[in-house]
């Protein structure tokens, strides 16, 4: 596994104290239909930054909720400071100072820093005196450990990045002793994790103790004092990040049991294959006029996987809802399979070849009420062979559903919800529909997102293959070590601009992730 | 006392308004928590006949029956918000259908009609009602005097909430909880804000204020019953805390204008301007439209808290 | 401790006995009402059922007023399902019958048969464009098409009243010796009544026999036909339906246009077999198209069931109409009406989650998966089962982006 981010070692902590300040004991979870955890063991002592490393589906976030307030375990003890403590709800896990930085973050977008920080606290108010103290007590915890915000700003203001320092903060201002991090790194620039990183440790100088849930080996090895391992809801091990001998390779052995490499694909030999998807100075506004993609121009050729990579929210998507139709560019050209398709015109990007796996799975690309066989089927329901005289032929349904769902293995029946249905076999299903549909430009929005390592291998050698089949791929991804492994060519995007198209031969993760902060290579 | 056109418009904006603001302010508490209750023209027949009917049967001075009447029609209009609450709230129903039918049952076919039959209120004369008082005796004051001083309770109340709303809301501590309750729920929820609780609050806190909105008109504006006697303005109601943009000021603003309209024909009509009367009760509705389109009043967009009429539950 | 899931799968067995539990809930409540109010509960349950179903007159009567319902159960069914909520079948319903009233005084002479059919189309083409308003806003400017439909019914109301009371128009009776002194609609010609041919002496309304193919004409479209399935795939998710290259907005008119239609006819079917002229006092009185909003929710948006809720509610209104008096009060009707639908809607509740008694603290192993729940476990609403009442995940249709 690559080492995409070389965050500089940060060296072990310093005041790691005796006795544990959290212990869980023998915890067990489950939902309808789920086992979630199963009798996991977790310890975790004063000052010290523990991992909690496993793969999407292991139980980290359920296990992270519990310890938040926001579940309630169905076996098994929580211990904080030794004494057992009951946290039915989140107001108990704040009393007991146990913080959690939830992936979507906790703010409501439509209130200020201050309003934010306060929100749910007995002792609010907004009386000017107050509120002079507030503001005074947030920017001094900003300057100490590197987390400035404003706390005026609106929280539909900030990027990603503030928006998690605000949370950082917020957590301080409640006394925590215990912060929990659910993957805190996904929304970050190589630069702001830096930063992130400090701060950890200066807080963890200071007698907070953090608890780093992430699956990203290099960053563990960056920051962490131990790591505990969860795999399919079990608590596997515990292991000292700084032993001898420890190791990205020995942690992943203990994550999967066994080494795991996933599907990379060949960089393309040579330039002459010809073009199947090229933009042209695309620029598209948001609703209030701000540009989210700026003269955007490059092109996908036949049988190459192209990426576009960048920090979430720097337009991707909105660069992927053009390129499909669905919004309305202001400027520039989209062809595909040498056809010009038109401006918001989903159904004239279909009719020209092209195929799109949404970043929104279950939202834009499955219909979550639907049966499997319906969702099979969406795009071309409309029309013979499945639809004659305005009636829709079930057999001819239910057979395509049969065959795909065979091909793909996708465990399900025909008639099953796409609701219901894991993550990776909901993006089978997706995936199933659009790479049969004989495209000629195959546009995947992080398509590996949430799924667990089988499922993502599986995405990613469907994806191969249709660069092998000739289609041209545009393959959209946060995932740095994925776009590596995947593309023959990357192009960055920056606050809605491509920043630089480089060879993969060429690129590395610290140009490229240089590139992600908008300094051209 | 003088009183010349735009005073005499004035004054019917004030007091025709007065009910739209009064149902409107709990209606707008309750959609800025997230819930929407359609319910509101049901509330507010109930409310009208549970107070017009208190106000027949109990014994005693004048001020108290029409303090009890009030508060009987609140909580007539805050039980059924109870029930609407508990469908919705807890058991997650869908809220249209919900508000729907609580609107419709309580309406000209349904339970407010059945009270009045039960309690013959049709076509009976008042006990008692709410006549305008004289603040300070002031209102003699040209202009001014008969607009700000010689008004209804029931505007004064409108003023209170109309003032209370916007301090609640913006200025404690409650207000911006529920803020965030109807923005994100789950933020709310993590902060350790009691969404349901709040919810459930806000909810019958609007019953509550339907109720009084509606017996407003039986109580003081047209002191008397007949089936179905506030049918529609619920809705009005629903239309203006939309178009406020959920702003407690612009509602005051809105429901002054809809009182207005209402009576310009009873205005115009003195001057001589015969039209027909359907035209003049269409009229709003009408107006409701137009501004609905011109201020593309869409229900969650321009404004609207985000979470509006979706039901909140945290899984597990 | 008591628990409370959501439901995986949807048993044949509870999707029966939740309705019918929630009816018996309501013949309870409904029963307790009439003790409190004095009224003896048996004797007006006996005198309903007598009044509306086991007399013949008394049947026919029924199926008269019924079929108005179940024509704008229908209407609200057809969008309802989408996430669309038009209301407007009250209004939409006035504008049918108006036009409908209009043919058949005009077409004085021709075959009833030439009459009824011409008062059936012109009375969805109004229908259409009353709810054309409300779709045309909705889908081109994301107007709330709730309060737009809503108000329009007011607006439609006072047309017709204007019609008759107001004005010296085509509609009203000038000449007879009752509309001189007080002023009624004319009445349609002989010839245009609809007939209601006579099975075992019970009378069955052509507009019944109608409104049966509409029915089964909907239940079909939903199920089977091609605009169903772009009706089911924008009520999941209207990003989906975009993405699929589906035109929503053009199938936000269609359907509303449809329910429109359907609302028209059922005024043209009151006109022509029960008022034989507009009568705007009467018809503001019955409120059908709410009533129908009442039948749509009762058979949980489902064609054939709404159409058994439209009867049940047909016999409802009829034995309210017939009983009126002291024993029976005018609000009785729609209190009943309502505590069964609320009944219904509570027990909504039930086919989406189950009660479970759990014992304290006792892992649950045996035929349990692993991993994460299937839901993503921020709160979203997870999907509802197709089929409970009152749609739960609030399928608000919201449009963005463009086109």
């Amino acid at each position: 596994m690559t080492e995409h981010l070389k965050c500089a070692d940060y060296g072990p902590t310093p005041s790691i104290s005796a006795g544990p300040v959290l212990q869980a004991v023998n915890i067990s979870k489950s939902f309808p239909g789920v086992l979630a955890n199963d009798q996991v063991n977790f310890e975790l002592a004063k000052g010290e930054i523990h991992a909690l490393l496993g793969e999407n589906g292991s139980g980290k976030t359920t296990f992270s909720k519990m310890l938040a307030g926001l579940y309630t375990p169905d076996s098994g003890t929580i211990y904080i400071d030794g004494q057992p403590t009951a946290l039915p709800l989140p107001r108990h896990a704040h009393a007991a100072g146990i913080f959690l930085i939830q992936q979507n973050f906790s703010l409501v977008e439509r209130l200020t820093v201050a309003e934010n920080i306060v929100l749910g606290l007995k002792e609010a108010s907004l009386s000017r005196r107050k509120y002079k103290a507030l503001v005074a007590r947030i920017e001094e915890d900003g300057r100490r450990y590197g987390l400035d915000v404003e706390p005026s700003a609106y929280i539909w203001q900030l990027s990603m990045g503030e928006r998690q320092r605000v949370e950082i903060i917020k957590a301080l201002y409640r006394r925590a002793r215990i912060l929990i991090l659910d993957e805190p790194t996904t929304v970050l620039t190589p630069q702001e994790c830096k930063q992130l990183f400090a701060g950890l440790k200066r807080l963890a100088s200071e007698d907070t103790s953090i608890i780093f849930i992430s699956h990203k080996l290099p960053e563990i090895f960056a920051v962490c004092d131990r790591v505990t391992i969860l795999r399919s809801g079990k608590s596997v091990t515990t292991a000292d990040v700084r032993e001898e001998g420890m190791s990205p390779h020995r942690l992943m052995g203990m994550m999967f049991g066994r080494e795991i490499t996933l599907s990379s694909k060949e960089p393309a030999e040579g330039d002459h294959a010809e073009d199947t998807l090229v933009l042209d100075e695309v620029t598209c506004h948001n609703e209030f006029g701000r540009a989210v993609v700026e003269n955007v121009s490059f092109t996908v050729k036949k049988g190459e996987i192209f990426g576009i990579t960048g920090v979430s929210g720097n337009g991707q998507r909105e660069l992927a809802e053009v390129v499909a139709g669905l919004r309305r560019r202001s400027s520039g050209t989209v062809a595909i399979a040498g056809r010009t398709v038109r401006s918001g015109d989903p159904e004239d990007a279909i009719r020209a070849g092209l195929s799109y796996v949404p970043e929104d799975r279950l939202g834009t690309g499955l219909v979550p009420d639907l049966s499997i066989s319906d969702n099979l089927v969406l795009k071309n329901a409309w029309a013979p062979p499945y639809s004659r005289f305005g009636i829709v032929d079930q057999r001819a349904v239910k057979a395509l559903a049969v065959r795909l769902i065979s091909q793909f293995g996708i465990a399900g029946q025909p008639q099953s919800l796409v609701g219901q249905l894991s993550g990776g076999n909901a993006q089978k299903v997706l995936l199933a529909r659009e790479l049969t549909s004989e495209p000629k430009v195959l546009m995947a929005g992080t398509p590996t997102r949430g799924l667990d390592v089988s499922a993502t291998d599986v995405v990613r050698r469907l994806l191969i293959e249709a660069a092998k089949s000739e289609i041209g791929v545009l393959l959209i991804s946060e995932d740095l070590d994925e776009v590596l492994e995947l593309c023959d060519r990357i192009g960055v995007m920056y606050k809605g601009k491509i920043v630089g198209i480089v060879d993969r031969r060429l690129a590395t993760p610290d140009s490229l992730g240089l590139m992600m902060t908008g300094m051209t290579a | 006392m003088s009183s010349s056109i735009e005073v005499s418009l004035v004054v019917s904006g004030l007091t025709y308004g007065a009910p739209l603001v009064l149902a409107g302010t709990g209606e707008l508490l309750n959609e800025r928590g997230g819930v929407m209750n359609l319910g509101v023209d049901g509330m507010m027949l109930v409310g009208a006949a549970t107070g017009f009917w208190t106000a027949l049967t109990l014994p005693g001075p004048s001020w108290f029956v029409l303090l009890v009447a009030s508060i009987a029609a609140g909580a007539a209009g805050a039980l059924m918000a109870a029930l609407f609450g508990v469908v919705c709230i807890s058991w997650h129903a869908n809220q249209i259908v919900t508000g729907l039918a609580l609107a419709i049952g309580g309406g000209t076919l349904g339970l407010s009609s059945y009270l009045a039959s039960v309690g013959n209120l049709a076509g009976t004369a008042p006990r008692h009602i709410f006549n305008p008082i004289d603040l300070f005796g002031l209102h003699g004051l040209p202009g001014v005097g008969p607009v700000l001083f010689h008004e209804n309770l029931i505007v004064y109340l409108s003023w209170i909430a109309t003032a209370g709303t916007a301090f609640y809301l913006y200025r404690t501590r409650s207000g911006l909880f529920l803020r965030a309750v109807g923005e994100d729920p789950a933020a709310a929820d993590a902060m350790g804000v009691n969404v349901v609780r709040y919810r459930y609050a806000h909810t019958i806190l609007g019953g509550f204020m339907a109720g009084l909105g509606g017996a407003s008109y039986t109580l003081a504006l047209i002191p008397s019953w007949t089936n179905g006697l506030t049918a529609g303005l619920g809705f009005i109601v629903i239309g203006l805390v939309i178009l406020s943009l959920w702003n407690p000021l612009l509602l005051f603003g809105g429901a002054f204008l809809f009182g207005v309209v209402i009576n310009l024909g009873y205005v115009l009509d003195t001057r001589g301007v015969t039209v027909p009367p359907e035209f003049f009760a269409a009229l709003p509705y009408v107006a409701a439209i137009a501004t609905l389109v011109l201020l593309r009043g869409g229900a969650r967009r321009s404004g609207g808290p985000q979470a509006l009429g979706r039901p909140y539950s945290r899984v597990g | 401790m008591i628990r409370i899931e959501r439901r995986l799968s949807l048993k044949l067995w509870v999707r029966l006995c939740v309705p019918l539990g929630s009816l018996l809930v309501a013949f309870v409540i409904i029963t307790l009402l009439l003790f409190l109010s004095g009224v003896g509960a048996w004797s007006t349950y006996s005198a309903m059922i007598s009044a509306s179903i086991t007399s013949t007159s008394g049947l026919s009567e029924t199926f008269v007023i019924a079929t108005p319902i179940v024509l704008t159960g229908l209407c609200a069914t057809m969008t309802f399902r989408m996430g669309i909520y038009n209301i407007g079948g009250e209004g939409q319903l006035y504008m049918g019958a108006m036009a409908a009233t209009a043919v058949a005084l005009e077409l004085h002479g021709e075959p009833g048969y030439v009459i009824i059919i011409a008062m059936s189309v012109a009375a969805a083409l109004a229908g259409c464009v009353w709810s054309l308003i409300p779709g045309l806003l909705r889908a081109y400017f994301s107007t709330n098409e709730i309060l737009v439909s809503l108000m329009l019914n007011y607006v439609a109301g006072y047309f017709i009243s204007y019609l008759i009371f107001d004005s010296r128009s085509y509609w009203r009776n000038l000449t007879s010796a009752a509309g001189q002194v007080y002023p009624i609609g004319k009445t349609i010609p002989a010839a245009s009544w609809w007939p209601a041919p006579s099975l075992g002496g019970v009378g069955i309304p052509l507009g019944l026999m109608v409104a049966i193919v509409l029915a089964a004409v909907c239940a079909v479209c939903l199920r089977r036909s091609t605009l169903g399935f772009k009706m089911r795939t924008t009520a999941g998710s209207v990003s989906a339906a975009r993405y699929a290259g589906l035109n929503v907005r053009r199938l936000i008119v269609v359907v509303m246009l449809i329910s429109g239609a359907l609302a028209g006819i059922a005024g043209a079917v009151q006109v022509g077999s029960a008022s034989h002229a507009l009568d705007p006092t009467g018809l503001e009185q019955v409120q059908y198209g709410y009533a129908g909003i009442i039948a749509a929710a009762l058979g949980a948006f489902d064609p054939i069931a709404v159409f058994a809720a439209g009867l049940l509610l047909g016999a409802i209104n009829s034995s309210g109409s017939i009983l009126v008096g002291p024993s029976f009060p005018i609000g009785l009707t729609g209190t009943i009406e309502w505590i069964v639908l609320f009944s219904v809607i509570s027990g909504g509740f039930l086919l989406n989650f189950r009660v479970r008694w759990r014992p304290r603290a006792s892992g649950h192993k045996a035929g349990l998966g692993r991993g994460e729940p299937t839901v993503p476990s921020s709160s979203e609403p997870t999907p509802t089962l197709a089929g409970g009442i009152g749609i739960s995940k609030s399928t608000q249709v919201t449009e963005r982006g463009a086109r």
